[in-house]
């Protein structure tokens, strides 16, 4: 490191440094692939994470089983089918920290989101960089625990090209969801406490995003809501995919709700670090 | 006391193209009406690029306030400012990548991490190849004798420890500026020592800029070669720390425990200013007599079963600076 000379001339400010989306990108994925890292390392948190995930889909199968019958079918899929819908609609789900919308509040509303605020790149590139790898890390040991219990209740994958398609699927409903949830916790930045958007986000993405029930088991209205939601490319998405049904189209509606939602994010972030500027944290 | 009304602050007289920070008339009003609170008023201020700077001031005079109008997290309501060029509120991520800043209160590691974890995220983040982010962390973890740190979960870390820790994270892109807010602020006094004596290094070496808040008086002492106070978001007196070492730290301290009555210490310089059965505390002007030949007498004409020598809290300096300007 050279020393400058004391009361040296300031460098002029140089031009714009020409962060393009491209390099933003680049300089994220050291962070993400950082956060993966570290929830696989965490053996402790890991194991309580599948254990959960396990008992839940455990659960939940063996009530859509016994709805479906030996031979019979609900709403158009079988007892294996629903099986598979049900581990990877819960993966899906579980991958992400339960409570991370209070956590964003919180570090919203005490001021904490100020010292991101310090960094050359978007605190929401940043942040949405971190969780999704977390998450991410996370949905690995899901994925490969929960495939392997769903084969073991229901037979085989329905087919290899439909697997290939619900694993990518798996992963942009993971990164939907967690930039849906920065979404709703940038109401931190007017609101003190939102706890209350966290419960109602979590049990809308419970039915309207199929990670309950299959959204074809909603009456007609409700099920054309669900549809056009982004909460459906959460978890129904990936799930019907893991049933072999659904096609590729389903991976084109998750991109779009993932644009629509990392770019409502930035906005959203924008403006409420905005009101920092101006109100102060 | 010579104040800054009657002759010019230290960086009025330099070339301003050698500023690396330059403030002048900030307002900074939260809420609107009968309720609006001026945190910063008519703020002026100028540092040169390779200065230490202590910014002191009472609780609420608009110290953080400063720092975050500086820093570009708070736009300000009225007033223009530069740092090392930029205005900070318009080029908030462009200024970052050329300067740090460190809150006491505030952690910028990922407590799940180990602080290398952190480096490696934040290097990427600031856009650090890895040869230079590696280089970077060794230098940074001999510097602050904090190598074995690095690999411990930052959770695990003690104050002390993690200060270090937050300290090289700041460090790490070799920022040109360094603004630490209330950076010593629940360290012990070993942990203490040893920060200032790494910024003072830091600045020796590199030449980077520090600006530094405190409620601690041996921070200005022994990091700042200036110091500013402001008071009620106004500057109110700025001065080299020995024109003011001169005028106002020359005092200390000497808390005496007693084990049993004490005699009246007259001394020239010497002030009892409390005494009880087991204490007496004697305010020493070092200017007129040395703490040594005060603790010859005491340790000759007293019971003594403790003794310290401290320096008076912030508050009775910055009182005493007001007491001046009034007067």
């Amino acid at each position: 490191m050279s020393a400058p000379a004391r009361g040296a001339a300031v460098p002029v400010a140089p031009p714009a440094p020409g962060l393009t989306p491209l390099l933003v990108l680049r300089r994220l994925a050291v962070p993400a692939a950082t956060a993966s890292r570290r929830v696989l390392a965490d053996r402790g948190g890991l194991v309580t994470s599948v254990v959960f995930f396990l008992l839940v889909s455990v659960v939940l199968s063996a009530l859509w089983r016994a709805a479906a019958g030996p031979s019979g079918t609900v709403v158009g899929y079988t007892a294996a089918e629903l099986t598979w819908y049900a581990f990877a609609a819960e993966a899906a789900v579980c991958t992400i920290d339960l409570r991370l919308i209070e956590r964003i509040g919180e570090d919203i509303s005490s001021g904490s989101v100020a010292v991101e605020m310090l960094r050359p790149l978007p605190v929401v590139a940043v942040r949405l960089a971190v969780e999704s790898g977390r998450a991410l890390g996370r949905l690995v040991a899901l994925v490969v625990v929960g495939s392997g219990a769903a084969w073991l209740l229901a037979g085989p994958p329905p087919d290899a090209l439909h697997g290939l398609l619900a694993l990518v699927s798996l992963a942009l409903g993971v990164v939907v969801n967690v930039a849906a949830q920065h979404v709703v916790a940038s109401a931190a930045f007017r609101l003190r406490d939102v706890r209350a958007t966290w419960f109602l986000y979590q049990k809308t993405v419970f039915i309207l995003g199929g990670m309950l029930l299959p959204l074809e088991v909603l009456p007609g209205a409700l099920r054309t809501l669900a549809l056009w939601c982004p909460f459906m490319a959460m978890a129904y998405a990936p799930a019907r995919l893991a049933t072999g049904q659904g096609t590729a189209l389903l991976l084109l509606v998750q991109a779009g709700w993932l644009v629509v939602l990392v770019a409502a994010a930035a906005f959203v972030f924008a403006r409420g670090q905005r009101r920092l500027e101006v109100v102060g944290g | 006391m010579v104040l800054p009304a009657e002759r010019p602050r230290p960086a009025d007289d330099v070339d301003p193209a050698t500023l690396a920070i330059r403030a002048t008339g900030l307002v900074k009003r939260f809420g609107s009406g009968p309720h609006a609170v001026d945190a910063v008023r008519d703020l002026s201020v100028s540092v040169r690029q390779g200065e230490r700077v202590a910014y002191i001031g009472p609780n609420g005079a608009g110290k953080s306030t400063s720092i975050k109008i500086l820093t570009g997290i708070l736009r300000p309501t009225q007033g223009t400012a530069t740092v090392l060029g930029f205005v900070p509120w318009q080029d908030r991520r462009r200024l970052a990548a050329r300067t740090g800043t460190l809150f006491g209160q505030r952690s910028q590691l990922w407590f799940e991490l180990t602080p290398r974890q952190s480096f490696r995220m934040l290097a990427a983040i600031y856009g650090l190849d890895r040869a230079r982010e590696q280089r970077r962390v060794a230098e940074l973890g001999e510097l602050l004798d904090a190598a074995d740190l690095f690999d411990a979960p930052v959770r695990t870390l003690s104050l002390g420890q993690r200060m270090r820790c937050e300290l090289a994270a700041c460090l790490l892109h070799e920022p040109e500026i360094l603004f630490l807010d209330e950076p010593t602020i629940g360290l012990d006094l070993l942990a203490k020592r040893r920060l200032r004596e790494l910024l003072v290094e830091l600045n020796e070496a590199a030449g980077t800029t520090v600006f530094l808040t405190s409620h601690d008086v041996a921070d200005i002492e022994h990091v700042a070669e200036r110091v500013v106070v402001i008071d009620h978001g106004r500057v109110v007196y700025d001065d080299d720390v020995p024109t003011l070492r001169r005028s106002l730290l020359a005092t200390k301290l000497v808390d005496v425990g007693l084990g049993g009555p004490a005699p009246a210490i007259v001394l020239d310089g010497v002030r009892e200013v409390a005494r009880d059965d087991a204490l007496l505390r004697l305010s020493v002007d070092t200017t007129r007599t040395s703490i040594r030949s005060v603790l010859d007498v005491v340790l000759d004409r007293c019971d003594v079963v403790d003794i310290s020598v401290v320096d008076p809290p912030l508050e009775q300096v910055i009182a005493e600076i007001f007491a001046a300007e009034q007067a």
